[in-house]
């Protein structure tokens, strides 16, 4: 528990920012996973792994050398 | 659902493949560069005590040049290419990424002038001097706004997990840079870093990890989740762990940089955390490592014929390793053996020459392709490039592992009464045939890094004349 102690007197306006940036990371980092992970959104999500596949036939590739 | 596109669009390409050409040359001169320098360690008298040809001041411009020149130069080719392609739009400005070509060149010169003369911040990973530093700064942060334009102004309403990987990398490194780089000029050729002590150790570990977590990994996983599914003909295996492969080393890369730093003063639980967070990235890391080579489902006898995909799969085998032998190394007692010994460069050469290289050969190999409307010159020499790639690193990669481990035992080992049992100068002489080792597998690494400058240049050559051929034909 010594180990855990923290003097919380001797926290300085950076370390309050620290906390309040971690925790909101952490805040942040909670809603993308349940937004990725949700079983609603998978169809959503692998539907565009053969996007990189389309450039080919949809786009016309001018920009390439004739 | 994807909108699709009613008139053809026209990209603008020709930066592109300026991009594509440095990134070989760079690659030739930053691997010869480390070669001499390997070779400086093995056999000293190669200092011919000049001092701008010294270990010292060499060693820094091959990691700026491997680092920067050939992965910056890579980075922004396929960075420009991919969000253009994704996005069905040319880029938003044609002339600032023309700017970031010559501006991004123009710094390279000047670290080839500036780091031999010793003219250095002695940051590593950042040793430019300040007025570089703001010039990498705009260019970088326009390269940043060309590539978040053009992804704004596509014609696709999904945005590829490339560009993902992309804008993460360039928004990171851009806070990363800034910060670390912060300094007082002195003149114009000298600075001193607004941090000291241990505060400037981990700041310049916070940045030196995380140019690896998001410039050399996230800005390359970008180019593997485009140019494997390309390369192999098939979608990615799992889109939503591409998603999730972003996300988690978005969040987590950040926390890594303290594990550089056991042992020292910094406070014992920032590294503890560092190491903590590193052994927690494994899943991520793995998790995408396999997602890219399940992509392969279905696909896998194209190694056999096909060796541009031989590279990329051979890259992501070297991404799982040393995503999993970064965080062994991390933790606290492994750490005792394994820091300030070369262990810790083999460790990163597997990442640099196995995973970042080999990834960026097989984007670059393939885009020269589509770029140029071509095949390659020569396919054998592709496959010859490969094989010298593999067993160069493998060479390397194991000398240095060898080297490391018996270095760390040497320096921890006690007699009886508690001394030393090997001095310093001893445990030198029996890295000797390491380094010896290491200067031989980067020379067949540099090889195969000429091999691919020849065929590249071969086949430019030969699609131009393919395309005069076809306007005379057209004329006549």
């Amino acid at each position: 528990m010594e180990y855990l102690h923290t003097d919380w007197m001797q926290m300085t306006l950076n370390d309050w920012l620290g906390v309040a940036y971690t925790v909101l990371g952490l805040l942040a980092m909670i809603v993308v996973y349940v937004m990725v992970l949700h079983p609603k959104n998978k169809e959503a999500y692998n539907s565009q792994s053969d996007m990189a596949l389309r450039d080919d036939d949809e786009h016309n590739n001018l920009g390439d050398k004739q | 659902m994807e909108a699709t596109q009613a008139t053809p669009v026209k990209y603008d390409m020709d930066v592109v493949r300026w991009f594509t050409i440095m990134a070989v040359v760079y690659l030739v001169v930053g691997t010869l560069v480390g070669v001499y320098i390997a070779s400086e360690l093995a056999w000293p008298f190669l200092n011919f005590d000049i001092p701008e040809i010294t270990f010292g001041r060499l060693r820094p411009l091959h990691t700026n040049a491997v680092i920067f020149a050939f992965g910056g130069c890579t980075l922004m080719a396929t960075g420009y290419y991919m969000v253009q392609r994704t996005g069905a739009t040319k880029l938003w400005s044609n002339g600032l990424a023309w700017f970031t070509f010559w501006g991004w060149n123009l710094i390279i010169v000047l670290a080839v002038i500036t780091l031999p003369l010793g003219i250095t911040q002695s940051k590593e990973y950042a040793e430019l001097e300040w007025p570089i530093d703001i010039m990498i700064t705009i260019v970088w942060v326009a390269f940043g706004l060309n590539h978040i334009m053009t992804t704004a102004i596509r014609k696709t309403s999904h945005i590829y997990v490339s560009n993902w990987f992309t804008m993460g990398m360039i928004i990171m490194i851009s806070y990363l840079h800034l910060v670390n780089s912060m300094a007082i000029p002195v003149s114009l050729t000298q600075s001193f870093s607004i941090f000291s002590g241990v505060q400037d150790a981990m700041i310049q570990w916070w940045w030196g990890h995380n140019a690896v977590g998001f410039y050399l990994t996230a800005g390359f996983l970008g180019i593997m989740y485009y140019f494997v599914p390309k390369q192999a003909g098939r979608p990615v295996f799992s889109y939503r762990l591409s998603v999730l492969h972003f996300w988690t080393l978005s969040f987590g890369y950040v926390w890594l940089g303290a594990h550089h730093l056991q042992y020292t003063a910094l406070p014992d639980w920032t590294g503890s955390l560092g190491a903590a967070i590193s052994l927690a990235m494994i899943i991520p890391s793995w998790g995408g490592a396999m997602n890219g080579m399940m992509t392969l489902s279905g696909a896998w006898d194209k190694l056999r014929t096909d060796y541009v995909l031989r590279f990329l799969v051979v890259s992501l085998a070297f991404y799982a390793m040393s995503t999993f032998e970064g965080p062994v190394m991390s933790i606290k007692t492994v750490n005792a053996l394994s820091h300030y010994t070369d262990w810790t460069v083999g460790h990163v050469h597997s990442g640099a020459l196995g995973w970042v290289a080999m990834v960026s050969m097989g984007a670059i190999y393939h885009m020269v392709m589509k770029l140029w409307n071509t095949k390659m010159y020569s396919d054998n020499l592709v496959n010859v490039h490969f094989w010298l790639a593999t067993i160069g690193a493998v060479v390397y990669v194991v000398a240095m592992w060898v080297s490391g481990i018996m270095q760390g035992l040497m320096w921890r080992d006690y007699d009886e009464y508690g001394t030393l049992t090997y001095t310093f100068v001893e445990s030198v002489s029996a890295m000797h045939p390491y380094y010896a080792m290491r200067a031989i597998g980067g020379m067949i690494y540099n090889l195969g890094a000429w091999i691919m400058l020849f065929n590249v240049v071969m086949t430019v050559r030969q699609a131009t004349a393919a395309r005069s051929v076809n306007t005379a034909t057209a004329n006549a």
